[in-house]
């Protein structure tokens, strides 16, 4: 399924480019993110706990770059896979500057899905997609708005989703120094966040495009690193 | 002696169980399944612009959504039109989940698939769509009117116009000495079974076989729709029926969307998935029947006799014609009734609405036939001041001109060629049971304690057991137990009671070891289904055959044995004896086990089969052309339907107070040929009454001019209790049919097909006042009344005339 969005983030494409090269606001950010490791060049592993009707599940997802623009656009090459089911997908992530200092993500993505959660239902799917993707972009630009907890605080937890009660107006458990929740004041519309939201379906594979983007922000760690 | 058994009043052997609770019903089985529930339309037609999942993602024990998306293949394509014709023109069905566009309230656009049934209904809760509102088409007139239109395609919401003549009416109208017009009018009732419909699928990875229960009347041919739309093979999906709590003719119809979704979301999610439909859906996305518009044009001499008849019915089909325009023939075709009709022409037009499908309930299209014609009967009786039996019983076909060619073609595509029957017979029997040369005096009795007495009477003649075809299996085991197995359903009739007298009968052994399985694909792959009266005749034929089978078998191994003429055998009470010698026998049970040449013996019974204990060295233990086993399959396939006949009357009291219909008297003469079973078909007979006087008196469907049902619930949609279903008293006329080898005819719908005719003509004739539409309510009866305008009979007139109470 081909799947597509973007988010208007509150940073230059230098600010958003260096948010998302700090490792430990990406392990604050990303839901669910449980291990963002190396593996070698261009190839990164990462596993994503997502916790979402029948999307319930710990993926570990792979990824090998190509076409990379620094600051502009990548294309990644990925799987994910776990016990609810896997995901390989191609997508091309773009950064563009915006108006009033903004820069606007967009990002395409190609996937497949199989296994167990490729039978639920695409808009079951796409739903948790969206609910992530909203999660992480939110987060995302909380952190480039300063509003970001310590990085002390970081440590793998699983996805909000996965511990939210089964009220949809359900505040996040103060327990997990989660990301801003995205408050559902109208179903499928995060509403009174600072981001403006028009994500399709990054994660439309189950919580696997999160992986990919996860693994998109390893392998940038990666190369500050190196 | 309890072999024979055939015609005897035997009690109902399943009631025991079903009474007890022991019944087997659809929503008992698989109590750990996951459990659908479906998002349906709450508009009559609309657009889906969207549909958003995000507020049901925190339901926990959520498993799966569906939507239209989600369907692949065949799956994606519309659902199949099960009976097409040629003069259904613009057929038009539905998908298994809405694609795009919602025709009727209630039609399934997402399904929901979670833990149980609670968390699946909560979450399809919070499943917000977006729909946009199209123009909505209600009623006949509204169709008729085409202001818009139900299916963009068609632009007139004519779905089929059905025609068929004997004749040239127009000329033979106009040489008529008298002629009459007239309109009248039938609403919308529905089945309404106690248990409504229901699925449940199992799926088996390791093999790729698929186990579906369905509460239907046609496993077999679900069988094959799943097979087709889920592209699986025949040889890997079984479907069976349980017990069923009423059908009615609603489980006919199918694929039901849920038929196929149910066992889509088990393969999908490997998971036993189930759903039982609740009465709200039931009432907002099964069948509805009945609703037709009637104009009557008939041609009669002063002596009352019919000389020409036109007829143009508008049939409203709801929104889809799954099952093409079965219901408008058999209105179309079962009109004649019991007459004999020099000219007739009629034309259906079958038309589109944004309502629930129109499919056939128990009479299907008959009790509007038989209104319009015994209405025209009434009618021309009181133009001719003549008695309305009289006036009937100079139009009756007589028992010599049988086989009787209508010249018209029936819902199976054959001729209506009436079998056999005797309806003057008929009439002279109902009007002794109901005492009808006593009404008037009765009319001043009532008058007398201030109520308003009337009388009324409707024949019908009811085509039953159309084919193609039913099959039977019958096998003696070792045991001595005898199983039967036919493939057409069962919701509650008797068949485990009646087939069982039939081969107990056929074959000679006790009803207790006889033991009938129906509607089960694993034991019995080919058959038709349960509708149209045709278990009996079809699967009752179809096990006789097979029976007779096994019994030839029997005696001619057992001739073998006691080295005797097979034709000085007999079978008596499981017994094969020599006609006349005590001594010579031996037990069919035996016989069984000698019918099988074994090599192990297993038992002491066996022993009797192995190769030491057998002698003839001159054959092969199974002859050329024989077959190991005591058993036989056979099917019935009838020439054309058989047709049952029968003569309802009614007596009411209205009470000018409060304008109540009091039914006090209800006769029923039943004519369905040779009689398996009097105490099951006098049942059938209660039944169908019950839900005729319902039809007459309570039942319609109150959709608003929006296609908004008002009255989708057990409060608000009456059904009578006991307290109104009148006591029936019913004599039988046996009249066999020659076509099939029981002479038997079928006896299921029967009781429903006169109620709304006789109700109405007792009524009219209490009150006075012509009554021209069905269902009729007190306050309608009121404002018939009271309303100025409204048609005085001329009976009335006359009686008014020699100061009788009118």
């Amino acid at each position: 399924m081909n799947l597509d969005g973007s988010a208007v983030l509150h940073g230059t494409p230098d600010d958003v480019w260096r948010v998302l090269t700090d490792p430990e606001v990406l392990a604050r950010t990303i839901p669910g993110c449980l291990a963002l490791t190396r593996v070698g060049e261009d190839a990164y592993r990462m596993d994503v706990a997502v916790g979402v009707g029948a999307v319930k599940g710990t993926y570990a997802g792979e990824v090998r770059l190509s076409d990379q623009k620094p600051p502009r656009s990548y294309v990644m090459h990925a799987s994910g896979a776990g016990a609810p089911g896997n995901v390989r997908a191609t997508v091309t992530i773009e950064l563009s500057p915006s108006d009033e200092g903004t820069t606007t993500l967009a990002y395409s993505a190609d996937a497949v899905v199989g296994g167990p959660v490729a039978g639920v239902g695409q808009r079951m799917i796409t739903g948790v997609a969206k609910r992530m993707a909203g999660q992480f972009f939110t987060a995302v630009d909380a952190e480039l708005s300063g509003a970001g907890v310590p990085a002390a605080a970081a440590e793998p937890r699983p996805s909000a989703a996965a511990v939210s009660s089964t009220d949809a107006a359900a505040p996040a458990p103060a327990a997990a120094p989660a990301p801003p929740q995205v408050p559902t004041a109208r179903p499928g519309v995060p509403a009174g966040t600072a981001a403006d939201l028009r994500t399709l379906a990054v994660g439309a594979a189950g919580g696997a495009g999160l992986t990919l983007l996860g693994v998109l922000v390893g392998w940038l760690l990666g190369r500050r690193r190196g | 002696m309890t072999t024979k058994l055939f015609g005897e009043p035997v009690r109902r052997r399943e009631d025991a169980r079903l009474i007890t609770g022991r019944g087997r019903y659809l929503d008992d089985i698989g109590a750990g399944a996951l459990a659908a529930a479906f998002v349906r339309s709450p508009h009559a037609h609309a657009r889906v612009v969207d549909v958003d999942v995000e507020a049901a993602l925190d339901v926990g024990g959520l498993v799966a959504i569906y939507t239209y998306e989600d369907l692949t293949g065949p799956m994606a394509e519309p659902l199949p039109v099960l009976i097409p014709h040629p003069q259904l023109h613009a057929p038009r069905t539905g998908y298994p989940l809405a694609n795009g566009v919602v025709h009727h309230v209630g039609e399934p656009v997402v399904m929901v698939v979670a833990t149980d049934r609670y968390v699946a209904e909560d979450a399809a809760e919070r499943i917000v769509v977006t729909y946009e509102e199209l123009p909505v088409v209600v009623g006949i007139d509204t169709a008729r009117a085409a202001g818009s239109c139900v299916h963009p395609d068609v632009p007139d919401n004519v779905a089929a116009r059905h025609h068929q003549e004997t004749g040239d009416v127009e000329p033979a109208l106009a040489a008529s000495p008298h002629t009459l017009t007239f309109t009248q009018t039938i609403e919308r009732s529905a089945c309404t079974p106690l248990e409504g419909k229901g699925v449940h699928a199992r799926w088996d990875p390791d093999d790729g076989s698929l186990r579906v229960y369905s509460s239907t009347q046609a496993s077999t041919s679900v069988r094959a729709a799943i097979a087709a739309k889920l592209e699986l093979s025949l040889d890997r999906v079984e479907v069976i029926a349980p017990d069923v709590g009423g059908g009615f003719g609603v489980k006919i119809v199918h694929p039901w969307p849920e038929e196929l979704l149910v066992p889509m979301a088990a393969i999908r999610l490997g998971r036993e998935v189930k759903w039982a439909e609740d009465r709200r859906e039931h009432f907002v996305s099964s069948a509805h029947e009945r609703g037709q518009r009637q104009q009557v044009t008939v041609g009669f001499d002063d002596d009352g006799r019919l000389t020409a008849l036109d007829v143009h019915v508008w049939h409203d089909n709801g929104a889809y014609t799954p099952y093409g325009i079965i219901v408008p023939i058999i209105t179309a075709t079962q009109l004649v009734g019991p007459y004999a009709i020099p000219v007739y022409r009629v034309v259906v037009e079958s038309l589109y609405t944004n309502t629930v499908i129109v499919t056939p309930y128990r009479g299907a299209g008959r009790p509007q036939g038989c209104f319009a014609m015994e209405r025209t009967m009434d009618r021309i009786a009181d133009a001719l001041d003549l008695d309305r039996a009289e006036v009937r019983r100079r139009n009756l076909i007589t028992p010599d001109q049988f086989p009787y060619d209508h010249h018209l073609t029936f819902q199976d595509g054959r001729p209506v060629v009436y079998d056999s029957g005797d309806y003057p017979g008929l009439l002279e029997k109902l009007t002794a049971l109901v005492g009808w040369e006593s009404v008037e005096e009765r009319r001043a009795e009532a008058a007398g304690r201030g109520k308003l007495l009337g009388a009324g009477m409707a024949l019908y003649v009811e085509g039953t057991g159309p084919g193609p075809y039913e099959g039977g299996h019958v096998q003696v085991l070792g045991s001595g137990k005898v199983l039967v197995s036919t493939g057409l359903t069962s919701q509650g009739q008797g068949h485990e009671t009646v087939f069982a007298q039939i081969v107990a009968s056929e074959l000679g052994v006790p009803m207790e070891d006889v033991e009938v399985h129906t509607g089960d694909t694993r034991r019995f792959g080919y058959a038709v289904g349960t509708f149209a009266s045709r278990a009996a005749v079809m699967s009752g034929n179809a096990v006789a055959l097979a029976a007779r089978g096994v019994r030839e078998k029997a005696l001619r191994i057992a001739a073998d044995v006691l080295e005797a003429d097979p034709s000085d055998l007999e079978i008596e009470e499981g017994v094969v004896q020599v006609r006349g010698t005590p001594g010579a026998s031996i037990p069919l049970r035996t016989v069984a086990v000698l019918s099988n040449p074994l090599r192990y013996a297993f038992d002491e019974a066996a022993k009797q089969a192995t190769q030491f204990a057998t002698h003839d060295d001159t054959r092969p233990p199974v002859a050329p052309g024989d077959a190991p086993g005591l058993e036989h399959r056979d099917y019935y396939s009838p020439l054309r339907s058989t047709f049952a006949s029968g003569a309802h009357a009614a007596v009411v009291e209205v009470d000018p107070q409060t304008w109540e219909i009091d039914v006090v008297q209800y006769a029923v003469v039943h004519d369905c040929g040779n009689v398996v079973n009097p105490m099951i078909v006098e049942g059938q007979v209660h039944g169908g009454v019950a839900q005729g006087v319902a039809g007459a008196l309570y039942e319609r469907m109150a959709y608003d001019a929006d296609g908004q049902l008002q009255n989708a619930s057990f409060m608000d949609f009456l059904v009578p209790y006991a307290s109104e279903v009148p006591d029936v008293v019913i004599d039988h006329q046996q009249t066999p049919s020659p076509l099939n080898p029981l002479g038997i005819k079928g006896a299921g719908e029967a009781g429903v097909i006169p109620g709304s005719a006789a109700l109405a003509s007792a009524i009219e004739d209490a009150v006075g006042r012509r009554v021209a539409a069905m269902p009729i309510s007190p306050s309608e009866l009121y404002d018939l009344v009271r309303d100025p305008s409204s048609e005085r009979t001329a009976a009335a007139g006359r009686r008014a005339g020699t100061g009788a109470t009118a």
